[in-house]
């Protein structure tokens, strides 16, 4: 590597880190010349002590303590009736043939639209949340399993029958092996997804969780709580992601090349 | 198509009958539930209530104009949305610099979940249709910018070599090169942006309830436990979503006809 090249990489990082540090100091910049009223801009120090604050008073472990809750539930019963779903759907044509059509209708309307549907049918409980966010996470999965299985060449299934494998080891020993990185990007997927609807649904029926604590935050004027909420929000999101990218990388270290998934 | 047809033959009627049993029997269950009560008979509705609420809104002209109003709202996002992020994208792509600075801020604010914005743009613009078109155009500005930048980096070296050799000028070379080559990218970003802004509008109008589209609609449908109305509202946004999904890969395989085809 040349020394201009280097140079070029290190002025890049340089950049990449001022430019939100640029940002940072706009915003403090503008909200200390008050160039917008207090209430429309607070500052970068009111949001710290809102945070503070939350911390403290133990309110913001509380909410988000909650909605992980509700996101690991939710989350695991729809991805895992997703997986089950897309398997089902890829092995047996005549369950394909049943449900496909269900399925793709179904698709079609986004979760969101079903919130008013649910709230009806189960109240504005724990179960509508749970609900709603295993929903999110049902089809990417299903739909990634689904292309997964249905993309393993046919060939291999007929070695199998040949070696007359019984279907446990069919599926542990080529199945999975075959489909995992495909069934893990539509996993991640629903992750991000899930996490979005789970969001939403509180900020529309609040008892509890970050989205509600920023509802609340916003009914009550109180822009820096509710900037807290956006960052936490983010934050966690990222972490979310990045913790599967991560796993998903180590469950797929066995394969030669990396995933593609990457970024 | 024709080919798929004539290779099932006399199974196409079986295969769609097949497919029509498990909506069917849902459907009868659900008429069933609705009239013969039971724990949850309040909540479900009869087939036939579901007919008269469609006619009901379909005779006020209430459908129709909240159906108007969201796709102003949808369409009205999408365009900022995606005009926006095609120019982002673009500078992005082209302008090392501008890379440098907005790619740490893009990926940071990505990560907040879109409608986690929605209680911050309520307080600095209200909850009219300012709010909903900000929002909107936010969910399709992301993947505009995301596939506009990854498609003008994507272009294959050799091909910008042979620019060279011609000694094309950078506007040619983006012109003749880079912008045809990035195009199958584009498109599908613009397939992404175009299902986001549907989703994100009924979800802006389900958690802001000022104006009148079908998520307010819907909304008010579920205050006075009316499932028949939510029911039809589901139907005509699933329906649109299909519609627009199908409308965007049409156009888009129209627009890409010169390619030589990969898929």
């Amino acid at each position: 590597m040349s020394a201009a090249r280097i140079e070029e990489a290190t002025l890049r990082r340089i950049v990449m880190v001022a430019s939100p540090l640029a940002v940072l100091l706009a915003w403090q910049v503008l909200s200390a010349a008050r160039v917008f009223p207090p209430e429309v801009l607070v500052s970068p120090q009111a949001v710290l002590a809102a945070f503070g604050q939350l911390t403290a008073s133990g309110e913001l472990a509380r909410h988000l303590g909650e909605s992980l809750q509700r996101l690991l539930w939710g989350f695991s019963i729809g991805s895992g009736a997703g997986l089950l779903f897309g398997l089902a759907a890829a092995l047996s044509p005549t369950f394909a043939r049943l449900f496909d059509p269900l399925f793709q209708a179904l698709r079609q309307v986004p979760v969101l639209a079903f919130i008013p549907l649910l709230i009806l049918l189960f109240g504005i409980d724990e179960v509508f949340k749970i609900v709603i966010i295993a929903k999110a996470a049902f089809f990417p999965t299903a739909l990634s399993t689904l292309d997964g299985v249905r993309g393993v060449p046919r060939a291999w299934f007929e070695v199998a029958r040949i070696y007359r494998t019984p279907l446990p080891s069919l599926v542990w020993r080529v199945l999975i092996p075959a489909t995992v990185p495909s069934v893990l990007s539509g996993v991640r997927l629903s992750l991000t997804r899930a996490w979005l609807v789970l969001v939403a649904a509180e900020l529309i029926v609040a008892d509890s969780g970050i989205g509600q604590m920023m509802e609340m935050g916003r009914q009550m004027f109180r822009l820096d709580v509710v900037m807290v909420g956006v960052v936490v929000c983010g934050v966690i999101g990222f972490a979310l992601d990045r913790g599967f990218v991560l796993l998903q990388a180590r469950l797929l270290r066995w394969r030669a090349q990396p995933a593609g998934a990457e970024a | 198509m024709s080919a798929a047809l004539r290779r099932y033959g006399g199974g196409l009627p079986a295969r769609i009958a097949l497919g029509l049993l498990v909506p069917l029997a849902l459907i009868l269950l659900w008429d069933h539930q609705a009239r013969h009560g039971g724990e949850h008979a309040f909540a479900f509705v009869s087939a036939a209530q579901v007919a008269g609420a469609l006619r009901e809104l379909w005779q006020s002209g209430d459908l129709l104009t909240a159906y108007g109003n969201s796709l102003r709202n949808a369409f009205g996002g999408l365009f900022w949305g995606s005009v926006t992020g095609l120019a982002v994208g673009s500078a992005m792509a082209l302008l090392r610099p501008v890379d440098w600075v907005l790619t740490p801020l893009y990926h940071g604010l990505r990560q907040v979940p879109l409608l986690g914005w929605l209680p911050l743009i309520g307080l600095w613009f209200g909850s009219g249709d300012l709010s909903k078109v900000i929002v909107v155009s936010l969910s399709a500005f992301y993947p505009a910018v995301l596939y506009t930048y990854e498609g003008l980096k994507g272009v294959e070296a050799r091909m910008l070599e042979v620019g060279r050799l011609y000694r094309l000028t950078p506007w040619q070379t983006f012109w003749r090169i880079r912008w045809p080559s990035a195009l199958p990218s584009i498109f599908t970003g613009l397939l992404q942006s175009v299902a986001f802004a549907w989703i994100a509008t009924i979800g802006v109008e389900l958690l802001f309830p000022t104006g009148f589209g079908l998520g307010t609609v819907m909304q008010h449908g579920q205050l006075q436990a009316r499932l028949d109305i939510v029911v039809v509202c589901i139907a005509v946004v699933g329906l649109t979503g299909f519609a627009i999904n199908l409308l965007v890969a049409r156009l888009s395989r129209h627009a890409l006809r010169w390619r030589p085809v990969r898929t």
